[in-house]
């Protein structure tokens, strides 16, 4: 059933958005990452201007994520002081990621950035992803269990305005959470993207976060960030359709739940191999779409 | 519908052609004046059909031209190893959409110069670079236009689409593709006999978003950020509400 998008306006066949969108929710609920950063890519192979698979991603995130922090908050599994600073850095990256697409816009660079960053990211993920599952497989089938450090300490742990995170265990400079919140905020403005695969490892590696809070609490942020960058880019580039997240976010939120049930029978390292490989394929077809000579080098665009 | 079109055909055959003889004339009629771009719309056909007093050897040329504005051309070049939007040009006064159809080939039915003057032929049309901006190769992006805007269905050339019949009737199709754009769509008629123009028809088709696709365009458009509030407490709400079906599940 083909159903008529009024923003990317172009029609689209409703039940191939819905599958997508299913797909990604079991990625999600089963691996815990994964929704956004393979969602808009695949939004724009299916033909939908990236402004707009961008913008209306960012609009079917945060149903997964107000999901997932429900589930997790009833586990006792969300620092809420650790969360709103990472947001407030956040919101404000993701204000500064909106500004920065409205200019890329104009100029007339924006497909080239979009697709760009998400090569890099992509295969960067893709790749630490894969090594790390195949370490995993080869470690277990040896029979070692190693167990390091709760957290180092280096000299990111010297900066001023250190506050005591008493969910977290840490003492800490407020200032790191927030320019890590800002940095993922752009991405997430840019990218379509939660941001959940960037600020998951900055929480363990940089902060030093237990593990059992970091995805409850980058699920908390995910939300405020993702409501921003998607009342930012209504407002000021008018890029959300929200048809096309609704489709999205149906087929999304079951997936995570159906997934969330599978996570303890489906083994999470060859998960993990199976991801990072579509992951990188993902990648790999985006790279090869700016690195192929075009059909046409010249390209129309049609002013409204 | 094809049975009622015809009869409707014939009707307006047995009605006009009488008419017709009178003086030189064209009647014509669109299977659809008012095309709704709602929830479902995935193009539209409209058939265009009429009558003329023809001779053995008449033409007729159906140009159907839409709403006019700022097109812009955009040229990839290649830096470091990625293909990048580094040239652009803009084109004011551009139709968005056009399409003509002729009975035959329209070389043979004008000569050049005509075609010029008319502006017939997707070569022939008062486009024009944005005033004070200087191009190089001008000949190469404007075949550029004319070529990205074929591909994409929005300009089309159907020489010999038009059907005639016993120099009275003539038909033809006419696409819209789904990426129309909205707006006053102005169908000309041309009846040509020996390269002389004898007489001429004008139509509008009025394209227009409409139901909750209009409702949704227009609401994000004008009330951008109570839209986009909207939108995330939809998310919102649906993420809660799956929360609580699951939990007891």
């Amino acid at each position: 059933m083909y159903i008529y998008l009024p923003i990317a306006e172009q029609p689209i066949h409703s039940l191939a958005i819905l599958g997508v969108g299913t797909f990604l929710g079991l990625i999600m609920g089963l691996v815990g990452v994964g929704g956004g950063f393979l969602l808009t890519p695949i939004m724009m192979f299916l033909g939908i201007p990236p402004p707009v698979a961008v913008a209306s991603v960012a609009n079917q995130l945060v149903a997964p994520s107000v999901s997932g922090v429900l589930s997790h908050w009833k586990r006792g599994n969300v620092d809420f002081k650790m969360g709103t600073v990472l947001l407030l850095g956040g919101v404000v990256g993701s204000s500064i990621g909106v500004v920065i697409f409205n200019f890329l816009g104009k100029i007339g660079q924006l497909d080239l950035v979009i697709k760009s960053s998400y090569v890099v990211f992509l295969t960067l993920i893709g790749s630490l992803m894969l090594s790390e599952s195949l370490r995993l497989i080869l470690r277990k089938r040896k029979g070692k269990v190693s167990r390091g450090k709760l957290h180092q300490h280096n000299w990111l742990h010297g900066l001023p305005f250190k506050t005591r995170f008493r969910k977290s265990k840490l003492y800490i400079s407020i200032l790191l959470p927030i320019f890590i919140g800002i940095i993922v905020g752009i991405l997430a403005a840019l990218m379509g993207i939660g941001g959940g695969f960037i600020i998951v490892p900055a929480m363990i590696y940089l902060l030093g976060m237990p593990t059992s809070l970091v995805v409850g609490t980058s699920l908390f942020q995910i939300i405020f960030v993702a409501a921003n960058t998607t009342i930012l880019q209504a407002s000021q580039n008018q890029t959300v359709d929200i048809v096309l997240a609704s489709i999205l976010l149906l087929g999304s939120v079951v997936g995570v739940q159906v997934g969330s049930r599978f996570t303890n029978i489906l083994k999470g390292e060859y998960l993990r191999l199976i991801l990072s490989t579509l992951i990188i394929l993902v990648s790999l077809k985006l790279l090869s779409d700016l690195i192929t000579i075009p059909s046409d080098i010249f390209s129309v665009v049609i002013s409204r | 519908m094809k049975l009622l079109t015809s009869i409707q055909i014939i009707i307006l055959a047995c009605f006009i052609t009488y008419k017709v003889n009178a003086k030189n004339q064209i009647v014509a009629d669109l299977s659809q004046e008012n095309v709704k771009i709602s929830t479902d719309f995935l193009g539209a056909k409209i058939l265009l059909f009429g009558a003329y007093d023809g001779q053995k050897g008449d033409d007729i040329i159906v140009v159907v031209t839409g709403p006019k504005g700022l097109v812009t051309v955009q040229k990839k070049e290649k830096v470091f190893g990625i293909w990048v939007n580094t040239k652009s040009v803009n084109y004011i006064n551009t139709p968005k959409y056009l399409n003509i159809s002729s009975n035959r080939d329209i070389n043979k039915i004008l000569n050049q110069k005509t075609q010029k003057i008319s502006e017939i032929g997707l070569n022939n049309l008062k486009i024009r670079l944005q005033p004070g901006k200087k191009v190089q190769k001008e000949k190469e992006w404007r075949e550029a236009l004319t070529r990205n805007m074929l591909k994409s269905n929005l300009w089309s050339l159907n020489e010999n689409s038009v059907s005639l019949n016993k120099n009275a009737l003539f038909r033809s199709y006419l696409n819209l593709p789904s990426n129309v754009i909205t707006g006053q769509f102005e169908v000309k008629i041309l009846h040509y006999r020996n390269s002389k123009l004898i007489s001429n028809e004008l139509s509008t088709i009025n394209v227009s978003k409409s139901g909750i696709s209009a409702e949704i365009y227009n609401i994000a458009q004008n009330y951008s950020t109570l839209y986009g509030i909207f939108a995330v407490l939809l998310a919102v709400l649906v993420g809660w509400g799956t929360n609580l079906i699951f939990r007891k599940v």
